[in-house]
């Protein structure tokens, strides 16, 4: 009897201290919690534009953060990968927190854009840019981006090198001498695979690619040598491992320099997928008229040249291009683009990527 | 411990407000955005659609790898108890040489893992690490390439994740009663017999616990394999996430979340069976603190020497070469070609000298530390009640609140933003998301699981006798809560802090979809300079990073080991009289808590 009594006493001590903690962790709830946890709600705070992207790498968002500045803009930059920054747009659509998203492609943009996450602007620069490598309503072309098949010149010559994917599977030469993706994450990999399938368009296919098309897939998996986490293709190509594989060409000059190896590219009979960086206002956001100035300013001739000149990209408004790396807009200005239906590739690529992931990665 | 009535349970008051919270938190925060994320994926169109499995069941690729990640944690939950409870023994329990640095040797993991950890046992055992180099010298026909696969991964993964044991197994290793020993000895028992009869089920509780989360690791491995796996060993993790990235595959992520998920459950329940029943604290009226042990087999003492230090240097290896390499330019981290000339101090000047500077690491700090203290505050209580009452509504809110564990963290960040992106009356019509508050809440639930799991471990060897012959001597019970029972179980409760803040600091998968726009953790920071193009910058940054992180959480585990080891070393000289545990008995029970309370803390402090 005693034994219960006591056992309720202790109960009753830990009730309060329970209490008090319980009440400490319930407090937390209420946005006017402790110290960190107590700033403004996004957008509530002042004029400081929210910018989302997944190009704020390698000192982007740094110098963007300060070029805006100096301009007057105040953004904060939420960098996140390509498939991470769309999710949650897409998730935050009914309290967005963003007010300008840049830098994913056409492909990420058609996505967002069929959830119905952004609202229509043209912006002042509209006219110096082509149309056709948006929607020309809600996202607006930046930079352009060749996705390309790479080799080491120095162990093959141009006549001895690979003329397009598919010679490396159906090549001895080339089998287990390429390196293949272990994962279809990634818009590189993605854009491969839009690339090869959509030669393949079969409308009686599974998922609207004929059984050729699905065998490419397949030999593609077989015959390459799986990609090695953390470890670079360059660097690959360097040890000897590989002497081949994908790569955007933005990134080739300078990983040519780090790793000290030569790697020229391929350019298929039917070209090459182009990847188009683009910007865009996010629906809901309760700073419009700084957004769009944003987006009018970011997107002009003078601040898309200056990009260009810092992070040797290729700028698809025309007046831009004069002010980028010339060997960049020489290769661009020869460089024959793929013709794609991107309508049909959005509309596929979940389903292709699942296929793949599921059936045809080893 | 019998199992208690709900009625009598729900008389008591204590009980009622912790359930009225407890229900409440799980209701809003652990059940309500699980089921909303769950409906959107799994009834698209408001219909059920039995697709995902359909698809899943017919992929070789998915059953393969989903096989290996059940054969890795099975075999997990094995190799980790070998290592680990050799290690604790080694430590904390034999007469070994130099057990202090064989300690600091094995306590490397408590500061490191995931990607980079790999990635440094590669440098040392892969096709062109040191070792393999070495052994092509003496057996040139050998493949250079062998250490791949399940084995290697398994190897790996067994070294990487033996901190618990060294944290929990050797804290609940300190509270065995050496008299119990003593008697033993005496009746002629061989070390074996003593270790094997006595000791080793009194740590029952404990090592169960710590099976569960080495059978949960292995099932989530996924950097390991990764790097190590090669084409044929790896596992489900990677597709798991590839899926939750992509809206119209998310269904088929969920499902293998489910089936992982159901699977912990299945262990969960399996060793709750288990370790009903059992009664792991000392019975002896007098317990006294445990002595370490000779090993009086001299050839057998000489084989657990050398086996401790090969241990030593294979802990203590990988971590060396990746602060050495974290020097070196990001060509030089990938091809493995490391020579000290190229060492230089660029790789941290690039990191530490950005715009956005120390302030990351002030907020991750912050969180993380907020968060491990509110998860292990909050759930000292419950971890209590549940571990006392024994009924269907205890056991029904303990499976609850592992629902954390069930679902990848993506997922549950995607619930509560679908769930508090609009005035919702759980949460008094607030709305959650866009605020600071809402990472705070998910760092907390994701780090449920983990905390109940320990705290309940160690509350089971408490001696309840203890705190009613407090009671009985007249303390009141305020007193015995906070001066019995809490220094009893605070050991434990500091390493789940730490170990919760420690494993917090450098998240992404949450804080990606959660974070303020202007309060960014350190996780996202981490992720804009070492992802996407991989390059040599991103490469040489996650090294530099992980040591940076290293260095944070050495300070973590300092602060609540080292100098606590230190004070209450101090203490003990005075407090503990020698052999002499007869008195405890007729010490008041403030002074007897207060030898208990030291008996079980600091593993960094080996007893003398």
């Amino acid at each position: 009897m005693s034994l219960i009594v006591r056992k309720f006493q202790s109960l009753v001590a830990a009730t309060v201290a329970a209490t008090l903690l319980a009440g400490c962790g319930g407090g937390t709830t209420s946005p006017a919690a402790s110290g960190e946890a107590s700033s403004a709600p996004a957008g509530g705070s002042g004029e400081t534009l929210v910018v989302y992207t997944n190009s704020n790498g390698e000192g982007r968002g740094e110098w963007l953060t300060a070029k805006a500045a100096e301009a007057g803009f105040k953004i904060e930059i939420v960098g996140a990968g390509g498939a991470d920054a769309t999710n949650k747009l897409i998730a935050e659509k009914n309290n967005p927190i963003a007010d300008v998203a840049f830098g994913l492609n056409n492909m990420y943009f058609s996505q967002i854009k069929a959830e119905d996450v952004l609202e229509p602007y043209e912006p002042s620069w509209a006219g110096e840019v082509d149309k056709e490598l948006a929607d020309g309503e809600t996202y607006w072309p930046l930079v352009k981006q060749a996705i390309l098949l790479g080799y080491n010149s120095d162990k093959f010559s141009k006549d001895a090198a690979p003329k397009d994917w598919t010679d490396l599977w159906t090549k001895d030469e080339f089998k287990d001498r390429y390196e293949r993706v272990t994962g279809l994450g990634t818009a590189t990999a993605q854009l491969v695979f839009a690339g090869i399938l959509s030669r393949y368009r079969d409308d009686s296919g599974d998922l609207g690619i004929s059984d050729e098309g699905w065998k490419q897939v397949e030999q593609y998996f077989q015959n390459g040598s799986p990609a090695v986490a953390k470890t670079d293709l360059f660097a690959r190509i360097q040890s000897g491992e590989v002497d081949m594989g994908q790569m955007p060409s933005s990134i080739i000059a300078e990983r040519e320099k780090s790793f000290n190896v030569n790697v020229e590219t391929v350019i298929p009979s039917v070209g090459v997928p182009l990847a188009v960086e683009q910007i865009a206002l996010v629906k809901g956001t309760d700073k419009k008229e700084q957004a769009q100035k944003f987006i009018d300013w970011f997107g002009s001739a003078e601040v898309q040249g200056e990009f260009a000149k810092q992070f040797n990209s290729m700028p698809v408004n025309k007046e831009a291009a004069s002010q980028a790396n010339p060997e960049v807009v020489d290769f661009f200005a020869d460089l024959k683009q793929q013709d794609i239906d991107w309508d049909f590739v959005q509309e596929n690529m979940g389903a292709w990527v699942e296929k793949i992931e599921l059936e045809y990665m080893t | 411990m019998s199992s208690t009535p709900v009625r009598a349970m729900a008389r008591s008051p204590f009980v009622l407000v912790v359930g009225v919270v407890l229900t409440w938190f799980i209701a809003a925060f652990l059940v309500w955005p699980n089921v909303n994320v769950l409906i959107a994926t799994f009834f698209p169109d408001g219909n059920f659609s039995g697709r995902a499995a359909e698809k899943l069941f017919s992929s070789q690729r998915a059953m393969k790898a989903l096989g290996n990640s059940f054969l890795l944690a099975v075999a997990l939950s094995i190799t980790v108890n070998a290592v680990g409870i050799f290690i604790v023994l080694v430590t904390h329990y034999f007469r070994i040489r130099g057990s202090r640095i064989l300690f600091l040797g094995y306590a490397t993991t408590f500061i490191y893992g995931g990607i980079v950890l790999a990635a440094g046992y590669k440098f040392i055992y892969g096709d062109k690490g040191i070792a393999t180099s070495l052994l092509l010298k003496v057996f040139p026909g050998m493949n250079p390439a062998w250490f791949s696969g399940f084995f290697a991964v398994l190897v790996v993964m067994t070294f990487a994740t033996t901190t618990n044991h060294m944290l929990f197994v050797a804290n609940a290793l300190k509270s065995v009663d050496y008299q119990t020993i003593e008697a033993a000895k005496n009746l002629g028992a061989s070390t074996w017999t003593i270790l094997r009869r006595i000791v080793l089920p009194m740590l029952k509780p404990t090592l169960f616990a710590v099976t569960i989360l080495s059978f949960l690791t292995g099932l989530g491995a996924l950097s390991a394999p990764q790097v190590l796996g090669g084409r044929d060993f790896q596992t489900i993790t990677p597709m798991i996430l590839t899926f939750t990235n992509s809206p119209t595959s998310r269904d088929l992520a969920a499902l293998l979340a489910v089936i992982l998920g159901l699977a912990t459950v299945l262990m969960l329940a399996v060793m709750t069976r288990l370790e009903k029943g059992g009664t792991y604290f000392s019975v002896s009226k007098v317990s006294s603190e445990l002595q370490k042990q000779d090993i009086q087999n001299p050839v057998a003492n000489v084989a657990v020497h050398v086996v401790a230090y090969l241990l030593f240097a294979v802990y203590t290896l990988p971590v060396v070469l990746i602060v050495l390499y974290s020097f070196a330019d990001g060509a030089a981290i990938q091809t493995g070609q490391l020579s000290l000339a190229n060492l230089t101090f660029d790789n941290y000047v690039r990191v530490l000298t950005e715009q956005s500077g120390l302030r990351p690491f002030l907020v991750s700090v912050v969180y993380s530390a907020l968060a491990a203290l509110i998860a292990v505050g909050g759930l000292l209580f419950v971890a209590r009640l549940l571990q006392k009452y024994r009924n269907w509504v205890a056991s029904a809110f303990e499976y609850l609140l592992h629902i954390p564990w069930i679902l990848p963290s993506a997922l549950l960040a995607l619930g509560l933003i679908i769930s508090y992106d609009h005035p919702n009356p759980l949460v008094g019509g607030a709305v959650l998301t866009g605020t600071t508050v809402i990472l705070l809440i998910a760092f907390v639930t994701v780090k449920i699981p983990f905390t109940l799991r320990m705290l309940k471990a160690s509350f089971a060897s408490v001696n309840s006798s203890l705190e009613e012959a407090a009671a009985i001597m007249g303390a009141k019970t305020l007193y015995v809560f906070r001066r019995i029972l809490l220094p009893l179980v605070l050991p434990a409760a500091a390493a789940i802090t730490a170990l919760n803040f420690n494993s917090l600091l450098d998240d992404y998968d949450t804080a990606i979809f959660l974070a303020h726009p202007l309060v960014q953790p350190l996780g996202l920071v981490i992720k804009a300079n070492t992802d996407g193009a991989e390059g040599t910058e991103g490469i040489a940054n996650t090294f530099v990073y992980t040591v940076l992180l290293m260095l944070i959480t050495g300070i973590t585990m300092y602060l609540v080991y080292g100098r606590a080891g230190r004070r209450s070393g101090r203490k003990r000289m005075p407090a503990v009289p020698g052999t002499g545990g007869t008195l405890a008995g007729e010490v008041p029970p403030a002074s007897a808590t207060s030898v208990f309370g030291e008996d079980s803390k600091v593993p960094a402090v080996p007893a003398r």
